[in-house]
């Protein structure tokens, strides 16, 4: 039961002190990964004669973003950047447990924050491609009187998202934890591959797809 | 009140069954479906994973519920 709580691991001395939880801590620890693999990985890039470190690249970004690109097209094109960001972090925060950290996503701070952003994308990508006066009138399609699940689906769409990626990570840290109680060799590996690896991305994977969703049919 | 408190996490983690339920059928017709059809597998299996992940997220509220049960009131 300990382990579920977020610990605070310093405090910044000034107004009064900020605590900083320890999924802040591990963000930052991915930020600088990420950074730094961004950094080394785009270093000495040519047009002919790649290397096989720029084919492997090259077909990472080009799968992530032709996937993006299928569900957004042609109108949603300047999110794919946002989307792919967020999927790699979301599926590195997933699978750092296994380095011994304990991952952001199992704070729900971090997937609320996480599911906040998505849904002011959402409905900004929906002023941006419609205007101000055809987003406020989209809520009463098809007929008016739906308008209030409409307005509903503003804070549903968050919820289920922020809780859908939370639970899982938790469920399947609890059931991890359970077990290593039970049997602390060979039986988790498997369940590990499952749970920590699969259903790791898989949850990335989701929460992406259903936003790039949400934007596209906000969008139309 | 503490087996209460366990009764009442019992019951929030029986949402699993609907969950449970709803991803047997969904297995079910995708089998269905590939049989049918052999070459659509990619695309049916890709719609089979994010309707399985959509349809467990129904239990994993459940699993929340009961956690949070169990943390605000134990």
């Amino acid at each position: 039961m300990e382990e579920l709580n977020c610990k605070t691991v310093f405090t910044i001395p000034v107004f009064g002190g900020i605590p900083v939880a320890e999924s802040i801590v591990v963000t930052w620890i991915i930020m600088a990964v990420l950074v730094l693999l961004s950094v080394i990985l785009v270093r000495n890039l040519k047009v002919e004669n790649v290397g096989r470190k720029q084919l492997l690249l090259e077909t990472g970004i080009s799968f992530l973003y032709d996937f993006f690109y299928g569900i957004l097209g042609e109108k949603g094109k300047r999110y794919i950047t946002y989307l792919m960001t967020v999927v790699l972090y979301i599926g590195i925060a997933n699978i750092i447990g296994l380095c011994g950290f304990k991952s952001p996503t199992k704070d729900l701070n971090v997937t609320v924050a996480l599911a906040v952003m998505s849904i002011v994308l959402i409905e900004y990508s929906g002023i941006h491609a419609k205007g101000s006066k055809k987003w406020l009138k989209s809520f009463a399609e098809p007929i008016a009187i739906v308008a209030p699940i409409n307005v509903l689906e503003l804070f549903i769409r968050p919820l289920s998202l922020s809780m859908r990626l939370f639970g899982n990570v938790l469920g399947s840290f609890v059931v991890m934890e359970l077990l290593k109680i039970v049997m602390p060799i060979l039986l988790p590996i498997p369940f590990s591959i499952y749970f920590d690896i699969f259903d790791g991305f898989i949850q990335a994977y989701v929460f992406v797809f259903l936003t790039a969703l949400f934007m596209k049919e906000k969008m139309e | 009140m503490g087996t209460l408190i366990a009764i009442g996490a019992a019951i929030a983690v029986l949402t699993g069954i609907g969950a449970g339920v709803g991803i047997g059928i969904a297995t079910g017709k995708a089998t269905e479906a590939i049989a049918r059809q052999p070459e659509a597998e990619g695309k049916i299996s890709k719609a089979l994973l994010l309707g399985a992940a959509l349809a467990e997220a129904t239990a994993i509220y459940g699993f929340v519920i009961g956690l949070l049960i169990i943390i605000m009131l134990g």
